[in-house]
């Protein structure tokens, strides 16, 4: 039998999502909820199987399918996932998870004792070149790491919006630290680990009234290791989100982005046939081509992970609530740092 | 109507390339000057192309514009224009939503010809509830850039294309396929990262007469779910039914040009779109694509 698929919040991910997950041979899209008119009468349209509700409440009322992707904004998240977790319903939440590290510690252990499948939408875990990073990572290929910056760049907010919109709010989930400081954050804390410390934190405005467009950050590990994180959303000299890591080690570095890597090393690996000095990889290198293609290979990756994960019991989820709940863990000592230390207030 | 066999394509000119986010930058930066885009765009037609694939994105008007300032000197070209330029809406959509978004596009920053009465208020509303009117007023707004161009085929992005074909509607794909040819006497075409689905679907449909342009190479990078089956879809395909443009021929520059093309050659295909810009991979690639 098919898993019965809902999807709450039919925004820009919504919909990419709902077109990906259509493509699941093993699912079926049964009802969505969706506050926003037009989107409601296009479903009601043109999909007529498909039981469509103005809010998550009448969703939960009258629906119990199998699994629900959660694409609203964030500050949604902890209260629907808690309505699924009543219903013994799988979850696939976009990020941020939470805006609160303790929402997202409750919803993680409640999760994990339900034995549900969780998911939290940090697609960069799901990319051939960052999967392939990791991996070399842990195999040593570098040494023992000493350095690393992790940085991701945008256009997203490139004026100042005189309407009030979520993304200039942080109770809805806004700025660059929850929209893509997130991002580079998981990537930080898939690759190397979570740090144990943060310091040095610098929120900037460039556009926002409300909200940082720019972060800094230095994250400090008691195994000596320490990094930078980097992001911008109001970068427009990149055409697309980019997300880059550069990573030193005693034997090597790594410099990669979603498209490609540069691995260089100090001395020769004639047995995994690297060559002293630079090595390049691109994505084309590393890729697995996947069933349905709508937005990148990560895309699709991640949804049929989670599916996967809910047909195989014995698959271990790549990107769980206690993954997302580190990274909210994170963010939190950001914004603490910043309050105590990163301004020159009297 | 046959569509052309060599095209030559845009994205050398616009900073993107799917495997190196420094080649596209550079390659951004070198064109930076619209004389360096016709520079190259004359060496393709020294080398014989007449056929030119264009996204409608903020540089696109500006090169048409010379295109019809032109019109002896580039006398018989043929476009190939894609609709829309995907990235124009995903950062205003991130921005403010989507709702917003199209009622700036819509209502706010442009005035389509022939839809200047439907503005009052009250017509909003019902256009909203119209997805296909939508989608009418939007590709009358992308087009206008391509205004007074011999235009044979209009190319609808592989993300749009590719998110409706994952919602599985028939109306929307019928419904853009007859706008295209009945509005601008064109030929419909899709352009897509999965080929055999999609052709799957125009068939069960009875969509036909389509121009398919997707990603080919022999290495089956941005091809969805597998090189076999786009060989074996290409293979049994009735061009009379969909005419096959390849693109993303050298995966972007993973392969060489002669591996490339060898293996393009092979393949039951009528089109290749590609992109360079050098003269010597102009002519080089012209002399490549046989059949």
């Amino acid at each position: 039998m098919k898993q019965r698929i809902g999807i709450i919040g039919l925004g820009r991910m919504g919909i990419t999502h709902f077109s990906i997950i259509n493509s699941h041979p093993e699912i079926e899209v049964v009802a969505i909820a969706e506050p926003a008119s037009l989107i409601l009468n296009m479903i009601r349209k043109y999909f007529k199987h498909i039981k469509a509700y103005e809010n998550y409440t009448d969703f939960f009322v009258n629906e119990c399918p199998d699994a629900i992707l959660v694409t609203t904004p964030p500050s949604l998240h902890h209260a629907i996932a808690l309505k699924a977790a009543e219903k013994n319903i799988h979850v696939f939440c976009e990020k941020p998870f939470t805006l609160d590290k303790n929402h997202a510690i409750e919803l993680a252990g409640i999760f994990e004792k339900k034995m549900l499948v969780n998911q939290v939408g940090y697609v960069n875990r799901f990319n051939e070149v960052f999967r392939t990073v990791k991996t070399y990572v842990q195999d040593g290929v570098i040494g023992d790491i000493i350095r690393f910056k992790s940085e991701m760049y945008s256009r997203t907010i490139t004026k100042t919006e005189e309407s009030k919109t979520w993304r200039d709010s942080h109770e809805n989930g806004g700025g660059a630290l929850f929209e893509i400081g997130s991002h580079a954050i998981d990537l930080v804390n898939y690759i190397i680990g979570k740090p144990d410390r943060i310091t040095g934190s610098s929120l900037t405005r460039i556009h926002s009234k409300r909200v940082e467009d720019a972060v800094i950050a230095t994250f400090l590990y008691r195994n000596n290791i320490s990094g930078t994180l980097n992001v911008n959303w109001s970068e427009e000299s990149f055409r697309k989100p980019v997300n880059k890591l550069e990573i030193f080690g005693e034997k090597g570095k790594i410099i990669a982005d979603q498209h490609g890597f540069k691995l260089f090393l100090n001395r020769s690996r004639t047995e995994i046939n690297f060559q002293s000095g630079w090595n390049s990889f691109s994505i084309t290198d590393v890729f697995k081509p996947v069933p349905f293609y709508v937005r990148g290979n990560e895309f699709t990756a991640q949804l049929y992970h989670f599916i996967d994960c809910i047909l195989h019991s014995n698959i271990s989820n790549i990107c769980t609530f206690r993954d997302a709940a580190h990274t909210q863990d994170i963010i939190d000592k950001i914004f603490t740092d910043y309050n105590l230390n990163g301004t020159f207030q009297s | 109507m046959m569509i052309d066999k060599k095209i030559f394509g845009d994205n050398q000119f616009f900073g993107i390339n799917h495997m190196s986010q420094e080649k596209a930058q550079s390659l951004a930066e070198s064109f930076r000057n619209i004389s360096d885009i016709f520079r190259v765009y004359d060496f393709a037609f020294e080398a014989g192309i007449r056929a030119v694939m264009l996204n409608s994105n903020e540089r696109a008007g500006d090169i048409c514009d010379i295109f019809r300032a032109n019109k002896s000197k580039y006398d018989g070209i043929r476009w190939y224009p894609s609709i829309p330029y995907p990235y124009k809406y995903a950062n205003a959509i991130s921005e403010k939503g989507i709702i917003p978004t199209l009622n700036d596009i819509l209502f706010k920053k442009n005035t389509v010809s022939g839809t200047a009465g439907m503005l009052a208020r009250g017509a909003v509303a019902i256009i909203w509830k119209d997805a296909i009117r939508l989608m009418q007023m939007l590709i009358d707004i992308e087009m206008k850039t391509f205004r007074g161009l011999d235009v044979k085929v209009i190319f609808l992005q592989n993300i749009i294309t590719d998110l409706l074909l994952g919602f599985d509607i028939r109306e929307i794909f019928e419904a853009y396929c007859e706008y295209i040819r009945k509005k601008y006497n064109a030929l419909p075409g899709l352009i897509t990262q999965n080929m055999p689905l999609l052709k799957g679907k125009l068939e069960t449909w009875g969509i036909n007469e389509v121009v398919i342009c997707t990603s080919f190479n022999k290495l089956g990078y941005l091809m969805s779910p597998d090189i076999e089956s786009y060989i074996k879809a290409a293979s049994t395909n009735n061009p009379a039914k969909y005419q096959l443009m390849a693109m993303s021929t050298l995966a972007s520059g993973a392969i060489p040009a002669k591996e490339a093309y060898r293996f393009i050659n092979e393949q039951n295909i009528q089109s290749v779109v590609f992109g360079a810009s050098s003269q010597k991979h102009i002519i080089e690639t012209c002399s490549l694509i046989t059949g």
